[in-house]
């Protein structure tokens, strides 16, 4: 058997054709990494604002390499076909670079405040993103894998970022075990897609799992395949029953953590179901599309009963969260349909949601600076000594329950589209009607925020003036402003209908 | 013609966007700087409004049934949606009317800002709700019309909820909720529109062909209209408010501000009304007729129950926002009948009781600055502590109850004439019976009116206020009221300025109607 | 019997064989010394100190970094055996590569260092 190894081994060697410029934005996001690593090493304690500077500029400069890419406009492919640069990788790069960049500007402040071990912050912040931008390219079930785990391991180490706090162990240990076991169910499933396809590329498993292919007898173990890497993401999502990590873990974790799991890592979770829905999986849209619509009409149901009763402002956004999942998932529910509206669907939504909720938690960072608290009881009388934080945090707040002309009502205008187009079909419509109840249940815990802070009085009678760091601010200006504009023009949606796979 | 050549490109543009500029133009000055705050307000309110004037003087009269200043422009691409606007003869009175409401109420509003003050934030809502609302009259695609239908919620929220009375946030989450519910399954119909008309145009016009198109081919199931006019009727229906979801209505009305009271019943009922027949009837003439029948006994149930109501009601605010139930249920019996007769007088209606409505909670809201209570029993002898007050509240309610004379008899009396003789593919035998209700209602109507005019005006003051000495009506309610006034009794006078203008736009859609069996 | 389990036996047999040579030599010896029981014979450690605390006893954490140091070093290591095999085949873009692949470990030696967890105070 070694023998046989070595065998393999000693036939001709080919060099691999590595496409630099391909390459470019891990390559740069990798150097920046490692600039970030040496600079915390090299300068002298109490030295704050440095390191997240680093990291913010290296995030930029691997935003150049993806601009040149898209002017470029070429497709390329590399590794037979198991890393792709195509449209819709390079847009949700530039998303996850945008959102990340976003998130360093939360954290500088609240890393540099609290005790905290800053490089290393920057340094796991900036792994995760990189095993983010490879899942945007992944064509292929290892190189996916390799991608999840990539973002996955430095996720758990920074929800469990506070080691001092038990609610900060609790949001590590919770979510490293319930990742790390959908990780096992999703590489049972890859095993069994491996062993029916003979292949990890996504492509060959596209044509080994499709119907009416010749595999009559293996069809329990195609469904069962496709279910089981399914559902190791719908954790990944937080969608229901997988999402019961979510709440703690956004609870637990600090809060810039929380936005990037929020926004950032359930993005990269998207960007997989996308891709294994719309590429490997394409032919079997009769297992897929009733998964999906029974785990979208579920999580954005119980993700909005759940947090019309929190009290906190995180639990209240993370269970939010979990209910606005359920709104991205249903446009895969008519993949068998309507796939490519349910592609642009779902990009569209990413990129509206990423907006306004990392302004959303932008404010909750801003005013939890002052209040010491994330109760929601403690945001009352907020327009008395904040106007303008208020008005903010309601522009994110509507949108985010979908009211026009805000980014949100977008969002959830692609989803209503991409249900009902091109046909009506029952399950469809039925759909759709379920994401607008759940739009209008959503409205209430948002406009109970908006109550508090406009209609009730301060709890503490402590009305000193909100102060708002620089990096706060540009953080919230740059979603606000991203918010609005997705709401009246046509950037998200046009980004949406670009985002197009590379034809296999 | 360069004049009018700019004023047809951005006319109506410029009309409807010159209040949120004045908005985003009042967040920049310091909010120490009250006087120019309500000076910058105002004017934008009236530069909007003289932008309006300058569009509807150089309106078409004579083919008022064409859509004119039309503009077309790329909006949001990848959905179809285009920035299209235009007027025609149905929505010259509507934008006349909120053209003519939003300068009145910051004038009234003007010396006595509501608990907790802040005109600075008070007046930025009232600007991006006079965007909201004259955007939907402008509004000639449905994505467009949507968002602008949308708008007018979240200023409407906050006043409520934030310059409202005691039980301000109930009646402003419940205002919020029932109105969103409507609309999201009202998005749902537009998308289902959309596609069954051909997925490639979301102009009121182009669906409206793409429908009929489909409906002369026999290739679309009547079911499918059926269920998305359903859909439009809840958007709607909840605005108007039509009966079974009307409770929003007076829980809104009774804790709303003055100036959010007025707003709500001059204005923005009326978007569901005038959504009904600009989109649900135009693009769905089929589906009306089979809806009709049930949107008339609701409407009726509607005049009845409102009317059954206000007799219970002990707060003079709550009665006149059930009144408006009942007004608002004359409307939809005129749209009911599917006459160009019946439309017309649901168009005249709708005017008929912003002015008149609108012009009820301005005096409410006095009342209630003078006495600091508006419930019933203790008021009393208005006519003897503030004579002018008392005279006006009487003119205002011979008007809501139709005396002819006024312009409430127009919307009310041709509205229930219209059902004697409905559409000919509706039962004439059930709309005559809505007839009878329906008249029967305005005898009602006449009873609870007058019975609130005799319980706070005549007699003498109860003891606790008598001794209090009673301000009779000011300048800034003078500035605010005369022009309402004089408007009743000119309407009144000449129903036909009104009438003119909405025939024949109404006339053709009402002809539709005629050739349906 | 198919070849399949004719390997399976095989490795059948061989358990077997194991499990029987372990007691007969067990077997072999209790039938050959002397049993004469002590309670000092039960006593953990039969000679020398007496076991004091629970079998949870802390070591010290110093072990255990060194410990994860040298085994995180040692499996990266194994990838540069096989990478030496066939140095030449591999050319200068194995030889670049593997130098990508070092210098990112020798950071990692760096970081543990200026860390001072390479110091045993």
């Amino acid at each position: 058997m070694f023998a046989f190894l070595l065998q393999s081994v000693a036939s001709t060697f080919d060099r691999p054709a590595i496409d630099l410029h391909a390459l470019a934005p891990e390559f740069v996001l990798t150097g920046a990494l490692v600039v970030v690593l040496l600079v915390d090493l090299f300068t002298p304690k109490g030295s704050r604002g440095i390191v997240p500077s680093v990291a913010g500029i290296g995030i930029l400069a691997a935003m150049v390499p993806v601009l040149t890419l898209a002017l470029d406009g070429a497709d390329r492919s590399m590794f037979g076909g198991a890393y792709v640069v195509d449209n819709f990788s390079l847009v949700l790069q530039a998303m996850f670079l945008l959102a990340a960049y976003v998130v360093v500007l939360l954290s500088t402040n609240y890393v540099a405040e609290g005790d905290y071990a800053e490089g290393e912050y920057y340094f796991l912040l900036l792994c995760a993103l990189l095993g983010m931008l490879v899942m945007a390219s992944s064509r292929d079930l290892i190189t996916m894998f390799v991608a999840l785990e990539l973002l996955s391991i430095p996720a758990y180490m920074l929800a469990g970022w506070r080691k001092r706090d038990r609610r900060g162990n609790e949001a590590g240990v919770k979510y490293y075990l319930m990742g790390v076991f959908a990780s096992a169910v999703m590489l049972y499933g890859m095993s069994l897609l491996y062993g029916i396809s003979g292949s990890t590329l996504f492509s060959d498993i596209a044509l080994a799992v499709a119907r009416g292919n010749g595999l009559g007898d293996t069809t329990p173990l195609i469904t069962l395949g496709v279910v089981f890497v399914l559902i190791g993401f719908a954790f990944k999502v937080s969608a229901v029953p997988f999402h019961t990590w979510a709440p703690d873990t956004y609870e637990g974790a600090p809060t810039p953590v929380t936005a990037f799991l929020a926004v950032s890592s359930k993005a990269a979770g998207f960007v997989a179901l996308l891709q294994l829905i719309l590429i490997a999986f394409i032919g079997r849209d009769d297992v897929v599309g009733p998964l999906m619509w029974v785990l979208a009409a579920l999580t954005m149901t119980v993700g909005n009963l759940i947090a019309l009763r929190q009290t906190n402002i995180v639990r209240m956004l993370a269970y939010s969260g979990v209910a606005q999942a359920g709104f991205m998932l249903a446009p895969l529910a008519v993949v068998g349909s309507n796939s490519d509206g349910a592609r642009s669907a779902v990009v569209t939504y990413l990129l509206i949601y990423a907006a306004m909720n990392l302004g959303a938690f932008a404010v909750v960072l801003i005013v939890a600076r002052k209040t010491r608290s994330a109760e929601i009881a403690s945001w009352g009388g907020l327009f008395e000594y904040a106007p303008g934080l208020t008005v903010l945090m309601t522009v994110f707040l509507f949108s985010l329950a979908g009211i026009p002309p805000l980014g949100g009502w977008l969002a959830k205008f692609v989803v209503f589209r991409a249900l009902l187009s091109p046909d009506l079909t029952a399950g469809g419509v039925i759909l759709a009607v379920v994401v607008g109840v759940n739009s209008v249940i959503a409205l209430y815990y948002y406009a109970n925020v908006a109550r508090q802070m406009w209609m009730n009085p301060v709890p503490d009678g402590d009305r000193t003036p909100v102060r708002i760091p620089f990096s706060l601010a540009a953080a919230v200006t740059l979603s606000v402003v991203l918010t609005v504009a997705f709401g009246v023009s046509d950037l998200a949606t046009h980004l949406g209908d670009l985002a197009t796979f590379l034809p296999a | 013609m360069d004049n009018n050549e700019f004023l047809t490109e951005w006319g109506l543009t410029l009309m409807v966007f010159l209040p949120l500029a004045g908005a985003l133009l009042l967040m920049v000055i310091p909010k120490a700087q009250e006087q120019m705050i309500k000076v910058a307000a105002l004017g934008a309110a009236l530069a909007s409004g003289a932008v309006g004037v300058a569009v509807l003087a150089n309106f078409n009269y004579d083919s008022s049934e064409k859509l004119q200043f039309v503009v077309n422009r790329n909006w949001i691409e990848a959905i179809h949606a285009n920035y299209i606007v235009g007027i025609d003869g149905l929505s010259v009175p509507l934008i006349a009317l909120t053209l003519l409401i939003t300068p009145l109420v910051m004038v009234y509003s003007w010396n006595h800002f509501p608990q907790p003050h802040n005109p600075q934030a008070f007046l930025i809502l009232m600007l991006v709700l006079a965007t909201g609302m004259l955007g939907t009259f402008v509004a000639q695609d449905l994505i467009l019309f949507f968002v602008f239908f949308e708008v007018v919620l979240l200023p409407m929220y906050f006043m409520i909820g934030v310059w409202g009375g005691e039980q301000r946030q109930y009646a402003s989450i419940k205002f919020f909720l029932y109105t969103l519910f409507g609309s999201a399954l009202m998005i749902v119909s537009f998308l289902a529109l959309f596609f069954v008309a051909g997925g490639d145009s979301f102009s009121m016009v182009d669906l409206a062909q793409g429908v009929a198109d489909r409906n002369a081919a026999g290739n679309l199931a009547m079911i499918t209209q059926v269920l998305i006019f359903g859909g439009m009727f809840m958007g709607f229906g909840i605005k108007v408010p039509m009966f079974p979801f009307h409770t929003w209505l007076p829980d809104a009305h009774t804790q709303a501000p003055t100036a959010g009271s007025v707003i709500l019943a001059a204005v923005l009922l009326k978007l569901g009304t005038y959504g009904f027949i600009r989109v649900a009837l135009f693009i769905l003439p089929e589906a009306a007729v089979k809806w009709a029948p049930y949107i008339g006994a609701l409407a009726v149930i509607g005049i009845i129950y409102g009317a059954l109501g206000c007799l219970a009601q002990t707060d003079m605010k709550r009665l006149i926002a059930f009144s408006s139930v009942a007004h608002m249920g004359f409307v939809m019996l005129g749209i009911a009948s599917l006459t160009t007769f019946g439309l017309n007088a649901a168009v005249f209606g709708m005017v008929a009781h912003g002015l008149i409505t609108g012009m009820l909670f301005f005096l409410a809201g006095s009342v209630k600055d003078r006495f600091h209570t508006l419930e019933i029993k203790r008021l009393g002898g208005l006519l003897l502590q503030a004579p002018k007050l008392g005279w006006i509240l009487g003119f205002c309610i011979m008007a809501s109850l139709g005396l002819p004379g006024l312009a409430g008899f127009w919307g009310e009396f041709p509205a229930i004439l219209s059902a004697y003789n409905p559409a000919p593919a509706l039962s004439q035998e059930l709309f005559r019976t809505y007839m009878v209700i329906a008249a029967f209602g305005t005898v009602l109507a006449a009873g609870y009116l007058l019975w609130l005019f005799q319980r706070t005006a005549f007699g003498t003051p109860s003891e606790e206020f008598a001794d209090v000495e009673i301000e009779d009506v000011r300048v800034s309610e003078w500035i605010a009221w005369v022009p309402l006034l004089a408007l009743i009794l000119v309407l009144g006078v000449f129903p036909n300025i009104i009438f003119h203008v909405t025939d024949p736009f109404l006339t053709v859609m009402g002809n539709t109607f005629a050739g349906l069996k | 019997m198919s070849d399949f389990l004719r390997d399976y036996l095989t490795v059948g047999i061989f358990g077997l064989t194991g499990v029987a040579l372990v007691g007969l030599l067990l077997g072999l010896g209790s039938l050959l010394r002397p049993t004469r029981p002590q309670p000092q014979k039960y006593i953990n450690y039969e000679s020398g100190v007496d076991p004091v605390g629970t079998g949870w006893g802390q070591s010290n954490v110093r072990y255990y970094i060194f410990a994860l140091l040298f085994v995180m070093f040692d499996v990266e290591a194994v990838f540069i055996f096989p990478f030496a095999t066939r140095v030449d085949a591999y050319g200068w873009f194995g030889l670049i590569e593997m130098g990508i692949f070092i210098v990112v470990l020798a950071l990692g030696l760096l970081y543990a260092w200026k860390k001072k967890v390479l110091r045993w105070v």
